[in-house]
């Protein structure tokens, strides 16, 4: 899920700060919140929707120059097989 | 409306004066390192009329500004341009303002020292061996350094007032909402906003009135109803629990002063409790990282950022990349928040902690039924040195604890200038009701002029003989 594949010394560092800090999640065990509700957003009532209408953005090439690697318009990638 | 120094609109006027600035700054900031990118070259093109017409200000580097770079400090957006302006800023360019140069922070926001940067080392203008606090580290050194008049941060958990305390400078958190967050690279949508901070608390308040309201890119933004001015004396609460979390002795002492000088300027400084104190760091850090490893998602080295070299593969590819690009923290917070969101572990932790957030949101609205402010320390101690003999990673972590609940409960809060103590700045700050920021602006403004914010005394990057030859004539 989190996409990301660790060298030895990262399982090292990062294991003993996720567990500590995994740890100190427990904490919460602690208070009791039989009855409350989960917040979501602090002071959102209710959902706000948009007109459902298109826009053209036009600065396509400024997006498409922060490709790694681009072959006309189209994007690079491995080959998938 | 704040006034500016008349040398920032100098800048434009008078090429000579526009070029030593430029050289001086360049040149101080290779000591201070609060610029990713410092490109003031837009104060000589046209200038927008308005009330901030041709004043500079910096941006914090993980808010996008068109044509400008936007790294987040992080190896992944390392070359990244902007291809868009985020509203914030745009509204300020509208109203004349002309955008600098982007600051350093901790790689994606995450952090409370800019340590975290992959790109560059700040220090604190007022001891170059100590952090300029975090994640808007850059900004408030710049703001304090005198480069600019105002800069931009973000504040996911403290990210704005804690290096606005630790830089002697003034920092705003605004209301969840009611400054939108397009353009801002997200990291905890549900806690993060742009703030500002200046040395001036007026700069501020003229600053947020600019950058606030509904914008269309941005659902979440509100305009919320102004809460009534209070009638009558208007009260302080300071929660009990702040010195039972082990301040230092130099924060214990401002806030002890801060009171004073608050009850002399005639507030009413009540007693009150937040009894989930305890809980909001690790709910905190449940949340934000459970929306962290979900918005973090999106780096994939395929259409943007760091690409890896000789992958075989597309998801080969992916994985290279973020291995590459991110730094120890950001692995660290998306290991965190994949595991608190796995099927089976949600009720335990990122529920739990959702509905830890409930209670904290009840606490201070308990607080607000009898309080119109609620004061508290911004962090246990003054600004911590680098490395070893500092703060750890996760001591870090748990010196949040009086700023995010800020950002659970959504509130507004102004972290300020309140005292110096052993050359270093301390600061405190008040929190309000939601949108009910014109009270922090009403009461700060009055504190200021009792303690107005502090000068750096020797500025770091001067030669230090030059600088007392430079003062010995002055004084002369």
């Amino acid at each position: 899920m989190a996409r990301l594949t660790l060298t030895e010394s990262e399982v090292k560092r990062l294991n003993t700060a996720v567990s500590q800090m995994l740890d100190y999640f427990t904490v919460m065990q602690k208070i009791d919140t039989t009855n409350l509700e989960p917040t979501t957003h602090a002071l959102l009532s209710s959902n706000r929707v948009r007109e459902d209408s298109n826009t053209v953005y036009t600065d396509t090439d400024l997006l498409l120059n922060n490709a790694p690697e681009l072959e006309d318009k189209l994007i690079v990638i491995p080959n998938v097989l | 409306m704040a006034e500016f120094d008349p040398k920032w609109k100098k800048l434009r006027e008078d090429r000579s004066f526009y070029l030593s600035w430029e050289s001086e700054t360049l040149k101080s900031d290779e000591a201070i390192g609060s610029f990713l990118q410092f490109d003031p070259s837009a104060l000589l093109g046209e200038i927008v009329p308005g009330p901030l017409s041709g004043i500079p200000f910096a941006v914090k580097d993980n808010i996008a500004v068109k044509g400008f770079r936007l790294t987040c400090a992080s190896r992944m957006l390392e070359s990244f341009v902007s291809p868009y302006t985020s509203t914030a800023v745009a509204r300020l360019q509208a109203a004349g303002g002309v955008v600098v140069g982007k600051t350093n922070l901790d790689e994606f926001g995450m952090g409370s020292s800019t340590e975290n940067s992959a790109l560059k080392k700040t220090v604190n203008p007022w001891d170059a061996s100590r952090v300029p606090g975090g994640s808007s580290g850059g900004t408030a050194a710049a703001v304090a350094a005198g480069f600019v008049p105002f800069g931009l941060g973000t504040d996911t958990g403290g990210s704005v007032r804690q290096p606005a305390a630790f830089c002697g400078v003034y920092g705003l958190k605004p209301t969840y909402g009611a400054v939108s967050r397009y353009g801002l690279v997200a990291y905890a949508s549900s806690l993060e906003v742009i703030g500002v901070m200046s040395r001036s608390v007026s700069t501020i308040e003229t600053v947020f009135s600019i950058m606030k309201g509904i914008d269309p890119m941005d659902h979440t933004t509100l305009e919320g109803a102004q809460p009534k001015k209070p009638s009558g004396t208007i009260r302080i609460a300071v929660p009990r629990e702040c010195e039972e979390h082990g301040l230092s002795a130099e924060v214990g002492k401002t806030l002890a002063e801060t009171k004073r000088t608050l009850a002399k300027l005639g507030y009413e400084i009540v007693d009150c409790s937040i009894p989930s104190l305890e809980y909001v760091v690790p709910a905190y850090y449940t949340i934000a990282t459970a929306e962290a490893s979900a918005n973090l998602a999106r780096y994939t080295g395929i259409r943007y950022g760091t690409r890896a070299i000789g992958a075989e593969n597309p998801d080969d590819l992916v994985t290279r990349s973020r291995n590459e690009g991110f730094g120890d923290e950001v692995k660290l917070r998306i290991l965190l928040g994949t595991f608190v969101l796995r099927s089976g572990f949600q009720d335990q932790y990122y529920t739990k902690a959702q509905k830890v957030r409930t209670a904290i949101r009840n606490d201070m609205a308990k607080i607000y039924e009898h309080a119109n402010l609620v004061l508290m320390p911004v962090f246990p101690t003054p600004a911590f040195a680098f490395g070893d003999s500092g703060l750890d990673s996760f001591e870090q972590k748990k010196a949040d604890i009086f700023t995010c609940t800020a950002n659970l409960a959504g509130l507004p809060a102004l972290s300020f200038p309140a005292g110096i103590e052993a050359g270093l700045p301390i600061g405190m700050q008040l929190m309000a009701e939601p949108f009910a920021e014109k009270l922090l602006f009403d009461v700060i403004a009055r504190f200021e002029k009792e303690f107005p914010a502090p000068e750096i005394p020797v500025k770091i990057g001067i030669n230090h003989e030059e600088h007392e030859a430079h003062e010995g004539r002055r004084r002369r």
